[in-house]
This record gives C-alpha cells, sequence and structure tokens, in this order.
C-alpha cells in the first residue's frame, strides 16, 4: 500500500489549473500500512489503434510517448485477435471488445467472456475487497456510444459489464470518494437508526436469493449479488464513513464537453479542441490514479476514446516542447460531418505513404496514455515500486489496420503494451510475440497466479515465454 | 436421444402425450428383468427402485402388484427430488394405483418422501377408498408432523390416476382421474428438505403397509395446472415404448444444430439470390436437389452426399476457416439420420446472432417501469425525483429493456434508498393498517401483496415484522411503522426485479400464476398487475389460456397500453437519437433543433393514431398515406402548413411522402451526407431482417462523397455493379434508391447540391428470394415494403423482442412463428401482435435451468 501522502499539487498536475479538492486523503491513507501491495489490475485502452506496420518504427514513430517509461513496460507487437471477429461487423465493435478478454462479443453490451482484470480480481478476492474499496472502477473520456462494448473495458464472467461507466470526472469523483446522506440520516438518531434497520431487512432479502435455495438461476443470481454489494457500499458510505470535517475540499469542477447522447450525434462526430480534450481525460486520470493511490481501486478500466471515435480536432498539438501538428481535420479533410473526423485519417492510411495526420493523432493518443501510466507510476506502493510496476497494467486497443479491409489484417498486429506486474513480465523491450492474445492474456494469468482462464476449455493453451521475465 | 421430459422440444412431450416439462422421475413399472423398478428418466440422473421383498410382488404387464406387506425403495437418496422442492417449494406427484385390499380401519402409506426414517417430507396415504397426502414445510412440526393436507373421495374400479399438487403460495390440490377433487394450504417453505428417500408400498419407518397395483409414478418439481393433470390422465398409464417416444434426433439437431450452422457458414454463398455453384441451401427441396454438380445430400447416406464430403475435406467453406470437428461430426449425424428438414426455409433467423440465447436473466425493473410500478401501488408519482436520481438506461440490442444490460451501479441503490423514502413518506398507507391500528401481520401481508405484486411467504413476512416491530419498541406509531415496513419492500428485490422461478431443470415451466400475471402486465403496460389481473392469478383462472388473451385484450384497452407501444416505437426507431443531431450548419443553415422534436412528435403521433385509432395492421407503418406535421416541419418537407401546432396531414397527394421511411426521423440515419449505405443497411437489418457478409480483404471502403457529375446513386450503382462489392451491396444499397430525392435531414429535393439529377426508382431483393423487384418511385417502393412478409416478420420480432427483453434466439423461431400466424390471422394489428406475444410461449413458460 501507499506510504506517500498525496499532495494537493500532483492531483491538480493534469487538471489544467482547475482547482479539484480532495476529500479525506490523509484518513484514507491510514490504511496504507500493510507492507505487501494489494493485488490490482488495470485495462488501459484507447480507440481506433496504431497499424501495424507503424508499430514496427519504435520509440522512433508514433510510439515516442512510451519512451520515457520504456523500462517499465513491455511492448507487444504482432498480437492477433482474430477469434474476436464478428461476422458482419466492423472491428470497432468486435475488436474493442476483444480487447482484455480475447473473445467475440456476444451482444452490444456484452463481450464474450471476462477481462483479464475481474479474472485477477476473482482470484484475489474470492470473497470481496475491503468495504471501503470500489470493487471495480469503469472511468474514461469517450464520446461515441452506440454500443457499450465501444468503451467499456472490464467485465464480468458472464460477459456483462462489470461497473457502470463513470464518463464525467465528477461522476468518477463521487463514486471513489463521494458519501451518501440518507434521508433523515444525520442528526435524528431514531431515524437514522430505522434506516440502518430497513437496509439490513433488504440485505436479509438479497441474501435469500443469492443463497442456495433461491429460485433464480446462476446468472440472476449473480447480478442480485452484485445489487447486494453495492447495498453494502452504500451502508458503509451512509453510515460507517467518517463525516466531513470543515474545510475539506470540493467537487471537481462541471464538465465543459459534450456527454451523453449530445457527445454522438448518430455518429456523424462532434467538434473538439485539443486542449478541452487532454484537460478533461488528464483530470479523469488524475483522479483515477488518485483513487489507486489511496487504495480506493483496485481493478478495472479506463478509456482514452472510444472505439471508432469521431472527433473533429482542432488545435496546436506539441511534445515535449516540439510542435508536432496542427490538428484542423475538417479543414484538412475538406469534409464535415462524418467525412471530415479524424477517424477517415485510418481509413485513408497507406503503408507506402506518410500518413502524417494519422501519425500525429495516434501520437496524441499515446501521449495521453503515457500521462495515465506516469501518474501510476508517481505512486510509491511500501515495497519501493510504483503502482505501475506493482500492478498489472494492460494497454490495448482495437485494432491493427483501421481500414476495415481484412479482418485477418484488421485484426491481427493490435498494440499491446503491458507493465511489469510485480517483476513477473520483461521491461524495456519491444516484442514481436507472433501470438493470439488469448494466450497472451492466458499467460499473463497464469503467471500472476490467477484461477481462471479465458477462452474455450478445450483450446489448448500456448505459453508465451517471450513475455515473461 | 432421450425420453420422457429430456429436453424443452415440445415434440418430445407429444411423443407420449405426456407432459414432461419439470418431471423428475418416472417409473413404469415394465419389467426387464433386473427385479428393478427403473427410473425412465434420462436428463436427470436416474435412480431406480428396489424390491424388499421379491416374493411379495407380482410383476403384471405394465404393473406391479403388493401381494404381501412389503417395501420398494430407491436404491440412492433422491437429491434430485429434494433440490427442485427446496427451491421452487412445489412438488407433483402422480400415482396410477390399483387397490386390491382396503381396510377402511387402517390407513395405509402408498408412497412416501422422506429425509431418513424419522423425518417424512410427503406421504400419500389410502384409508378405506378415500386418498390423504401430507407435504412437510417449515412450519410444520420435525419429524412426522407433516402437515395434513386433504382428504379426496369414492375412486371408481381400475387404475385410477391420484394426482397431488402444491405450488410456492401453499396451494394444494387433490386430483382423481384428472378432476379436482380437493383443495387446500399447506404454507411455509421446503427449505430444508434434503436428499430423499423414495418409499413405495408402505411407511418410511415400515408400520404402514400397502397393498394394491402400481402402474405408473411420476414426481414432479413443481406444480403441474389442471390442465397439465388432465392431459396426463389422457395419456394413460402406460408409456409408449421407448422408440415410440423418441424424436426423431435428425429433425432435433436440424433445430438446434444444422440450421444455425448453415445460416452461419453456408447461407453467405449458397442462400436464394446467390445460389454459388447453382445451390440453394435455404430450403430443404432445393438443398436435397443440389447444384450443379449433382445432388448435395442424400438422406441416411452422408458418405454420398457431396455436402459432407465437401465439408468433410475442407473444401467448404470455400475461402473461409473449415468447421470444427464437432460441427462437422453434427452435420454427419443429421444427414446419416435422415435429413429431417423442420421449417419451410432457414435464413437469417437461424444464425446465431450476437446477443442471442434465452439466456434467463432476472430483469430489473428499467427507470420508467420503476416509476409506473410506484404509481400503480401506491399513486405516487416519482417521476420527477426518478429522472434526477435514477442512471439512464443504456441501449443494447436496439432496446432499452435488455435484460443482461440491466446491470446495477451504486448510483442505482442510492436512488433507489432515496425514492423509497419519498415514495413511503407520500404513499397513503392507511388502507393497509386497517382498522385499529394494530402492529399485527396482516397488514404486512396486504401491502406485500400488493407491492411486491404477489403473496408473501413466511419468510419474507418474518423480517418485515420485525422491523415494525422495532419502530413499536422505538415509541413510533403503526403509521411510522407501514412506512418504514413499505420503504423496505420498496427496496427489496422483489419490487426492484421481476424475480421468478428459473431453477428446474432445464426445460421451459409453465409460468407460476404471479409470474404470469407480471409478465403480462409488464408486457401490456410496462407496470404491475392491476387489481384484477391479479385477483385472476389468485383464483387461479389465469392457468386457462383463455384468460390470459380476455385479461390481455382488458389491459390493451387501458390507456397505459399505449403508452408502452409509444416506447416500443420509440425505441426500436431511436427516436431519442434526434435529440443528439447536430447537422453541419454550413451544409444545412436552415437547421432547427426544434425540428428534431418536431420529427420524433410526428412518428409518435404517426404510430399512436394508426395503430391505436385506426387500429390498422402495423406493416401499415411503411405505407400509410398522413402524418403528424407542425408547420415548421411541414415547412422542411416543403408542404404548405394547415395551421398551428401539431397536426394530421393527408398525403395522398403528396407522392413523395407516406410512411416511416419518408419521416425525418428515419431519413436522418445516414447521417449529413444520406449515405446510402447505412440507409441500405438500416433497411435490410430493421425491416427486412436480412444481413451481409462482411466487405472482402483488400478494399478501401472509405465514403466516397457525391461531386459534381456524380451523384449518391452513381456511386452506390459502381459499388453494386462492381464484381468486388456487388454480392452485398446489390442486396442493400438499390433499398435505398428510392430515398434519394431526400437529403441527410429529410428535405425533399430533386437536384443536389451539386447539381445531380436525383432519382426514385430501384429495386429490392427481398431475403430469401432469388429476384429482385424494380419499383419506379418512392411511393412503390413503400408499397412493396408494406406488403412483404419479411417486413411483417421483421415487425413481429422488434415487438416480440421487446417484450420479452432480450435479443431472440435461434430456438425462439417457431414461437416466434406461430405468432407471426396467429396475428396475421387475426389482423396484425399492434392489439393482435400484443395478444399473440402474451398468449405463447414466449410469456407463458419460463426457461429453467439445472
Amino acid at each position: 500500500m501507499t506510504t506517500r501522502r498525496v499532495s494537493r499539487r500532483t492531483v491538480l498536475h493534469g487538471a489544467g489549473g482547475v482547482a479539484v479538492g480532495l476529500p479525506l486523503l490523509e484518513e484514507m491513507l491510514v490504511a496504507g500500512t500493510a507492507a505487501k501491495p494489494p493485488a490490482r489490475a488495470f485495462n488501459v485502452f484507447f480507440g481506433l489503434g496504431i497499424p501495424a506496420p507503424l508499430q514496427t518504427e519504435g520509440y522512433e514513430g508514433v510510439l515516442e510517448p512510451l519512451r520515457p517509461l520504456a523500462d517499465k513496460m513491455l511492448v507487444l507487437r504482432d498480437v492477433d485477435q482474430i477469434r474476436c471477429d464478428e461476422a458482419g461487423i466492423n472491428a470497432h465493435f468486435d475488436g474493442s471488445s476483444g480487447a482484455f478478454t480475447a473473445e467475440p462479443p456476444l451482444g452490444e453490451a456484452r463481450s464474450g467472456g471476462p477481462s483479464i482484470d475481474q479474472v485477477v480480481r476473482k482470484t484475489f478476492y474470492p470473497e470481496g475487497q475491503p468495504a471501503d474499496v470500489v470493487p471495480t472502477l469503469v472511468g474514461g473520456t469517450y464520446f461515441r456510444r452506440s454500443r457499450v462494448c465501444r468503451y467499456v473495458h472490464s467485465y464480468n464472467d458472464d460477459g456483462t459489464a462489470a461497473a457502470a461507466m463513470q464518463e464525467k470526472p465528477r461522476d468518477l469523483f463521487d463514486r471513489v470518494f463521494g458519501a451518501i446522506q440518507l434521508p433523515d440520516g444525520q442528526g435524528n438518531g431514531r431515524r437514522q437508526r430505522m434506516r440502518r434497520s430497513v437496509l439490513d431487512a433488504v440485505v436479509g432479502q438479497y441474501q435469500h436469493f443469492t443463497g442456495p435455495n433461491s429460485p433464480l438461476g446462476a446468472r440472476s443470481r449473480a447480478r442480485l449479488a452484485d445489487h447486494l454489494d453495492r447495498i453494502r457500499e452504500l451502508e458503509q458510505r451512509a453510515f460507517e464513513a467518517q463525516p466531513k470535517a470543515a474545510g475539506q475540499p470540493q467537487l471537481p469542477p462541471r464538465s465543459r464537453i459534450a456527454h451523453g447522447g449530445y457527445a454522438d450525434p448518430g455518429g456523424e462526430g462532434i467538434d473538439m479542441e485539443l486542449a478541452e480534450l487532454t484537460s478533461e481525460w488528464r483530470l479523469m486520470a488524475d483522479l483515477y490514479a488518485l483513487a489507486v493511490e489511496v487504495d480506493r481501486v483496485r481493478f478495472g478500466s479506463v478509456t482514452f476514446l472510444a472505439a471508432g471515435e469521431r472527433l473533429r480536432i482542432t488545435g496546436d498539438y506539441a511534445y515535449n516542447g516540439r510542435k508536432i501538428f496542427r490538428f484542423d481535420d475538417a479543414g484538412q479533410r475538406k469534409a464535415s460531418g462524418a467525412q471530415a473526423c479524424s477517424h477517415e485519417w485510418w481509413h485513408d492510411f497507406e503503408p507506402d505513404e506518410r500518413n502524417p495526420q494519422l501519425r500525429a493523432h495516434a501520437h496524441m493518443h499515446l501521449r495521453e496514455i503515457a500521462y495515465f501510466l506516469r501518474r501510476l507510476d508517481e505512486i510509491r506502493d511500501n515495497n519501493g515500486k510504483s503502482a505501475l510496476e506493482n500492478s498489472m497494467v494492460t494497454v490495448s486497443t482495437e485494432s491493427g489496420d483501421g481500414r476495415h479491409s481484412d479482418v485477418r489484417r484488421e485484426l491481427s498486429g493490435v498494440f499491446h503494451a503491458i507493465s511489469s506486474a510485480g517483476g513477473r513480465f520483461k521491461t524495456g523491450e519491444i516484442v514481436d510475440v507472433g501470438a493470439e492474445g488469448l494466450d497472451v492474456y492466458n499467460t499473463m494469468l497464469e503467471s500472476i497466479g490467477a484461477s481462471g482462464r479465458l477462452g474455450p476449455a478445450d483450446r489448448e493453451f500456448r505459453r508465451i515465454d517471450a513475455i515473461l521475465a | 436421444m432421450q425420453l420422457l421430459g429430456a429436453t424443452s422440444d415440445a415434440g418430445r412431450a407429444e411423443a407420449s402425450g405426456r407432459v414432461s416439462n419439470g418431471l423428475v422421475a418416472i417409473y413404469d413399472f415394465r419389467p426387464d428383468g433386473s427385479g428393478l423398478v427403473r427410473d425412465r428418466t434420462l436428463h436427470l440422473e436416474p435412480v431406480d427402485l428396489k424390491v424388499g421383498d421379491p416374493t411379495a410382488v407380482r410383476w403384471t404387464d405394465g404393473a406391479l402388484e403388493f401381494t404381501a406387506p412389503t417395501r420398494i425403495r430407491s436404491t440412492d437418496r433422491l437429491a434430485k427430488i429434494a433440490n427442485l422442492v427446496r427451491v421452487s417449494g412445489e412438488i407433483t406427484v402422480e400415482a396410477w394405483i390399483d387397490l386390491s385390499a382396503t381396510d377402511a380401519g387402517q390407513s395405509a402409506c402408498i408412497l412416501a418422501l422422506s429425509n431418513g426414517s424419522d423425518q417424512v417430507n410427503f406421504e400419500l396415504r389410502q384409508r378405506g377408498r378415500s386418498y390423504r397426502a401430507r407435504f412437510r414445510t417449515s412450519l410444520t412440526a420435525r419429524g412426522d408432523g407433516a402437515q395434513l393436507a386433504v382428504a379426496a373421495g369414492e375412486s371408481e374400479t381400475g387404475a385410477t390416476q391420484v394426482v397431488f399438487t402444491r405450488d410456492r403460495t401453499g396451494r394444494s390440490r387433490i386430483f382423481l382421474d384428472g378432476t379436482l377433487s380437493q383443495e387446500g394450504w399447506i404454507p411455509g417453505s421446503a427449505s430444508d428438505w434434503e436428499k430423499t428417500t423414495l418409499t413405495l408400498g408402505n411407511g418410511a419407518k415400515g408400520r404402514r403397509p400397502w397393498l394394491g397395483s402400481v402402474h405408473l409414478l411420476a414426481v414432479y418439481g413443481r406444480d403441474l395446472l389442471p390442465a397439465e393433470v388432465a392431459r396426463n390422465r389422457e395419456a394413460g398409464s402406460q408409456l409408449p415404448p421407448p422408440e415410440a417416444t423418441r424424436l426423431s434426433e435428425s429433425a432435433v439437431l436440424f433445430e438446434t444444430e444444422v440450421a444455425p450452422l448453415l445460416a452461419s457458414r453456408c447461407l453467405d454463398c449458397h442462400d436464394s439470390s446467390v445460389r454459388q455453384g447453382g445451390l440453394d441451401l435455404t430450403k430443404r427441396a432445393s438443398a436435397l436437389e443440389g447444384g450443379d454438380r449433382g445432388n448435395a445430400i442424400k438422406p441416411g447416406d452422408a458418405s454420398s452426399s457431396l455436402l459432407w464430403l465437401m465439408v468433410q475435406s475442407g473444401a467448404m467453406p470455400q475461402s473461409r476457416p473449415p468447421l470444427s470437428d464437432p460441427q462437422k461430426q453434427v452435420l454427419r449425424d443429421w444427414i446419416d439420420g435422415g435429413a429431417s428438414w423442420t421449417r419451410e426455409a432457414i435464413g437469417a433467423a437461424a444464425r446465431p446472432r450476437v446477443g442471442s440465447g434465452a439466456d434467463s436473466w432476472v430483469r430489473r425493473l428499467t427507470a420508467g417501469e420503476y416509476v409506473e410500478t410506484v404509481r400503480a401501488a401506491l399513486g405516487v408519482d416519482l417521476s420527477d425525483e426518478a429522472r434526477d436520481a435514477l442512471p439512464a438506461e443504456v441501449r443494447a440490442d436496439g432496446f432499452e429493456n435488455t435484460a443482461y444490460n440491466l446491470t446495477v451501479d451504486l448510483a442505482h441503490v442510492e436512488a433507489y434508498a432515496k425514492l423509497a423514502a419519498a415514495a413511503a413518506t407520500r404513499a397513503e398507507v392507511g388502507e393497509f393498517v386497517g382498522q385499529g391500528g394494530q402492529l399485527d401481520e396482516r397488514w404486512i401481508r396486504a401491502m406485500g401483496r400488493r407491492v411486491l405484486r404477489g403473496p408473501l411467504s413466511e419468510r419474507e413476512v418474518g423480517p418485515y415484522r420485525n422491523l415494525a416491530d422495532q419502530v413499536g419498541t422505538q415509541g413510533g406509531t403503526v403509521d411510522e411503522a407501514a412506512r418504514i415496513v413499505l420503504e423496505a419492500m420498496l427496496q427489496s428485490p422483489r419490487f426492484l426485479y421481476r424475480i421468478e422461478q428459473q431453477r428446474g431443470d432445464g426445460t421451459a415451466w409453465p409460468a407460476d400464476a404471479f409470474e404470469l400475471a407480471s409478465r403480462l402486465s409488464y408486457v401490456v403496460w410496462g407496470g404491475p398487475p392491476d387489481d384484477e389481473l391479479a385477483a385472476a392469478a389468485e383464483s387461479g383462472s389465469l392457468t386457462a389460456k383463455a384468460e390470459v388473451r380476455r385479461q390481455v385484450r382488458r389491459m390493451l384497452d387501458d390507456h397505459r397500453a399505449v403508452a408502452r407501444s409509444l416506447e416500443f416505437i420509440g425505441q426500436w426507431l431511436d427516436v431519442g437519437r434526434l435529440a443528439n443531431l447536430q447537422p453541419d450548419r454550413h451544409r444545412f443553415p436552415a437547421w432547427h433543433p426544434g425540428l428534431a422534436v418536431d420529427m420524433r412528435q410526428e412518428t409518435l403521433s404517426f404510430f399512436k393514431d394508426l395503430a391505436w385509432h385506426r387500429k390498422r395492421p402495423l406493416h401499415e407503418l411503411l405505407n400509410a398515406q398522413f402524418s403528424y406535421l407542425t408547420p415548421r416541419l411541414a415547412r422542411h418537407y416543403g408542404l404548405a402548413p394547415a395551421g398551428s401546432g401539431l397536426r394530421r396531414y393527408d398525403l395522398a397527394g403528396v407522392p413523395s411522402r407516406g410512411g416511416l421511411l419518408t419521416q425525418g426521423t428515419l431519413l436522418t440515419v445516414g447521417g449529413d451526407d444520406a449515405s446510402m449505405v447505412t440507409r441500405g443497411l438500416f433497411v435490410l437489418h430493421d425491416l427486412l431482417f436480412g444481413e451481409v457478409g462482411s466487405p472482402p480483404p483488400g478494399l478501401d471502403t472509405s465514403p466516397v462523397p457525391a461531386s459534381p457529375g456524380r451523384s449518391r446513386r452513381a456511386i452506390a450503382a459502381e459499388r453494386v455493379e462492381s464484381a468486388a462489392c456487388g454480392g452485398c451491396h446489390s442486396r442493400f444499397e438499390p433499398l435505398a434508391y428510392g430515398l434519394e430525392k431526400f437529403d441527410g435531414l429529410g428535405s425533399y429535393q430533386d437536384v443536389d447540391e451539386h447539381g445531380n439529377r436525383l432519382g426514385e426508382d430501384g429495386e429490392v431483393l427481398f431475403p430469401g428470394a432469388a429476384e429482385p423487384v424494380t419499383y419506379d418511385s418512392i411511393g412503390q417502393l413503400m408499397e412493396l415494403l408494406a406488403a412483404s412478409d419479411r417486413v411483417r416478420q421483421t415487425i413481429t420480432r422488434k415487438l416480440a423482442q421487446f417484450a420479452v427483453g432480450r435479443p431472440l434466439a435461434a430456438a425462439d423461431e417457431p414461437a416466434i412463428q406461430r405468432i407471426h400466424r396467429e396475428a396475421a390471422r387475426a389482423g396484425a394489428t399492434y392489439r393482435d401482435l400484443v395478444t399473440a406475444i402474451a398468449t405463447s410461449e414466449l410469456v407463458l413458460e419460463v426457461q429453467t435451468e439445472p
């Protein structure tokens, strides 16, 4: 667990100067006294992908933003996800669903199996995590939402989303840190006692319907068990968390960019200034990392742009003080609506050409992913390593070629990068694994001691030694 | 190969005429030389019976006679009976017996189910010429304190069918020869039933010997409905010989394995329109006939069937991954078994689909259903608070009520707690508390029956009573206690979810009366049963299909049914999408966000008029010659406004308009560029229930914008005529040709922004058809679509999916076809469709899991 206290400055790092308050940090950090870091696993997704030919350029190309973290990460090329193909649907949906699950989807909001973070969670916390830990945190900055699998990247064994998406920094903040005040919960002892009794009675009902004599089938019992966990979380927040002290920090500011259905007008895309996009994303990334730092979150996923994201981005893009590009998707494409979105640069990709716009966008995507990874790397656990090093962090995306022209190519060479997970995996290299994502994921799960495996039970497992330390 | 009760396939039960769903054990006393009484169930582990003293019995043809006192006991304890009864709280024991010796003074035990020798769970006894059944519950004394249920009347000579049933509410019945003879109540649960020993011809302790003959003994883990008891009576006491009960394995394979396999792996190249190699595998006749290379299938002989040979060698599917070994084996078994073909044609419906599967997911009330349920149960309108507090539902697989996606977050639970407190504060609880305001449990039961949509069990009453007692001991009033109990009920799974008996034997069981009442009310109203429907459930009358139909028709006369139908059409066509339209302001400077509101109103009002005021068949949604427009929308459509506000417009004289596809709601699906691909795919997927494959390898799929001299239609035609694209694009892009004159926002024009002249002629290749049908105008296209059974089938499927709250699976296809035919015969209106769905097995039955 953590030993270093979080400074406000750290949290404000990515918030673009917006004052973000933090609740009860000292109190949260008191719990972090164990010498051994908790088991943690996070899936980090970014939309649109990196065409496989560009990955071969290593850190000299679009992977450049990952160079500062090179000794903490292992970049995996030539990872094949063809089995995730769902006939008749391009890879935005099924490639996205296959990230971290390696299985084709079972529905628009249902993956073909559990995601790797959830397999680890079930292994290490079969009876649940401590009461003040959010079981799974799913957050992200994204806009396209026609199918849930485009943006949610943590899934239960039955393929349903492991947690609801928190798409605004304020929502994520509330989900992790928010206190709950039930009616009459404060200042009326008798009413508060009664309200607790009400929840006790309710809990008893849920226990029956999740127990051995429940009339419900397995999936339904799991659904109600999830509901029961949320009730217990409610109880903890409403009755056991300490009241706020005077002068406690405030909620993050309201989001200034589009959310909900308005962010996805029928797949036509929306206009977006780069600074607005990255400011919100970094605030989201900061808050997520903070939740990890104070040990409120151990599992989940974070998404930077949905699969098949459609944005018309404008603004100067610089990296390390060096101007990389000037984004002006609509102007450069001389189009409007969906045709003017940066998404189209992926459709236009030509391996033999320079593809400057795609390169710039992909570079920017990885700069933002690296931002989140750095936040994790700044968290020091008691063993002297960072949360990035101690956790199983997996970065992936939707495709290895965004042209929708060939499933074999589109779902092959899907970019991956993984952290060392406590020294289990190599770092500091770029490896051409030449293997199915299923074998990569299962190698990771095996190495970390997870009890579950992904994919068909009768499939022969191929261990990928190239990733093992 | 399986026998009685082996699968959910109705055809298997038909073979014997007996009810098979929920069957746990069945003994027909047919001697096989082993001396054992064989359990004829195969889907659950059979447990045979052993005769204690073989000299005390005599085997006859199809019966076993007890000639002297002895016991016949199960060779192993039957966990399967206790497992089912414990979770269902239900049981049916059916015995066909002759009484050869009766002693009016002696109570003899025909059969017993016991945990051991001292704990009897169930007994069927005979005394004189009457029968008594005892069933042990949590409320009866432990040991031999089983609750006396009912006494029965006189039996006739010969084999008598004696049936005891108990449902989960405690309603218990004895039927003699198919007729209800006695009814009573045995409250409590069977939660502590354990592995059960079945004893025949004596009590568990061996003190109540019985003499007579047994012809048939069956135990079900659910209560059979009266009609089912009568059906078993009709079937008689003799099971058909095993071979007669066997369904054609080939037919079963076809339904469950082969049709989905052919649909997903073969029809892309071998359907009626493509017919590569001259082979059409969609219909039996054409499949048997084969293609250019001869017979594809020779029933009974896979080794002489080209289909098998090509698949076996890996030559087919061509240029695609071969079938797996298990898939190949299925195909071979099916052909060798006779190549049964149970459908007129196979197509997209048979394809295993994303999101398909009749998985049993408990259904959480959607936000809208929650509000309506609170309003109906308590008269409290929480719509404003719920809108703020409850997370919005997320659309999945076409609808927002897809059960698997109705997950729960902390925000839900917090909202439920706060909304429950608000509702409890505002509810009128006086009617529940009743006279004297006493803290007894009668009002808890009354409140539970209303709020939780059915009677409470003893297990449920206790905690609520304790809660009320706590209020009392802390000085609270009865009124306060009632509100606290109500608050707890409103957060309980019985309220927030539609709890059903999902555990069973893997077959579909008839929904319990209260389950069925809720199913019906949520299908028709999106809310809970009203008093009349609840009373029908209470009385048991809902077990009759005619009563179900009557109730559904009654409910369809209620305004809530209209609201529910608008929810359906709104979700199907995703009218909520309109609120998010943000067309390019340079290309569409005249766009006003209010137009999106008008378009939504147009579609909903149009549907309401057609479905409810005119009561027209729903396929007329495609070609009805009227609509509802505001002046602003009328101008947008190029029509002269007829007055202020939303008004009905007669479109008979407007050739460009008429029907859903000419409304802004659907014309905007193609985006600013009015994409023919997107529009065509919408028609193919959402109106014609068709599918196309992925683009072929190596193709640049970037949309090509229109330009001077090159209209969208011309670009689409290039794709259709291209060798690389035409195979698939010819299936859907021509469907959008007729809409070319509508721009991305639904305005009508003859010339596009580049000066290209636009057309409205085209052709429709209906999925499954061999040849396309041409049309010359928008009106003709709408007429073709309205007349198409594919469109009508799609409407049936969409409404059925919305009703059951899950994507349809290939296994639903027989039910869908029955619904479709029944609704079509009745007139194909919304009412007809809902009635057919509500009276189908999709609603009447609950799929259980073992």
